[in-house]
């Protein structure tokens, strides 16, 4: 029989600092070396996952097994998945006409520059913002919170 | 750290208040949850993207009310309340607040 590895000085602190036990000196000392160590802070954002999931206390039930056929039911999540597809194609695809549309619009070069410049104001924020959270999810403690 | 809803831990005394303590967090699902949740709305049921979001919101609010307690040197919170507002379409803000409290 195997056991688990005893956790290392830098695991130790890590599971000290999700628990609020350091003091206020280590702590910022902590902190200062997270911001230097990505691994790190990772580390910590997955204790703090566990923390959080280790106080859904209460059981499954039973609608819950429902829940899980109906995910795994391919007609469900493949039929999902189409919806979600031709949604997003639709919206991309109304977005390049609407493109294209004021391109070939028959108004002046400034008004076509406004509207193009709006457009791609909002498309460069919704890829920034996509990007951002696409960053930050790994240290969302919160995202495996059923209920 | 104790949290409890109660004024007072049975069994232990309070020695030191120190404040109110809070937490609050507006959350959001992405706007895939949001077409299914308003889907959802029309045929009934739990929306369970929406329980989701508040039980999200919950259990970061509590930290970060748990965090603010830390900070005071407090061991315990009582008078746990928690309050919720309608920020935007398919955002909430969750509040949880409470009296910090040095426990003998």
């Amino acid at each position: 029989m195997t056991s688990d590895p005893m956790p290392t000085p830098q695991e130790l602190r890590a599971m000290a600092y999700a628990d609020g036990e350091l003091s206020d000196e280590e702590t910022r000392e902590f902190e200062r070396e997270m911001l230097d160590d990505p691994a790190l802070a990772r580390e910590v954002a997955q204790l703090r996952r566990l923390e959080v999931l280790s106080r859904q206390v209460a059981g499954p039930e039973p609608m819950d097994a429902e829940w899980k056929v109906l995910a795994e039911d391919p007609w469900q999540s493949g039929g999902t998945s189409v919806a979600y597809g031709a949604l997003l194609v639709g919206t991309v695809g109304l977005g390049i006409c609407m493109v294209v549309g004021i391109l070939v619009a028959e108004t002046t070069p400034l008004v076509k520059l406004l509207l193009l410049l709006v457009i791609g104001g909002f498309t460069l924020l919704l890829v920034l913002t996509i990007r951002a959270r696409l960053r930050t999810l790994p240290f969302d403690p919160y995202t495996k919170v059923q209920r | 750290m104790i949290l409890v809803t109660a004024n007072d831990v049975p069994g232990r005394q309070v020695v030191e208040v120190c404040g109110l303590v809070r937490g609050n967090t507006v959350r959001g699902r992405h706007i895939g949850r949001d077409i299914g949740a308003a889907l959802k709305n029309l045929v009934g049921g739990e929306i369970d993207d929406y329980t989701k979001l508040l039980a999200e919101s919950r259990e970061q609010s509590i930290d970060r009310m748990i965090d603010e307690a830390r900070a005071l040197g407090a061991n315990a919170i009582v008078s746990v309340r928690f309050s919720t507002s309608h920020i935007a379409t398919g955002a909430a803000e969750f509040l949880a607040y409470g009296t910090a409290v040095k426990l003998a």
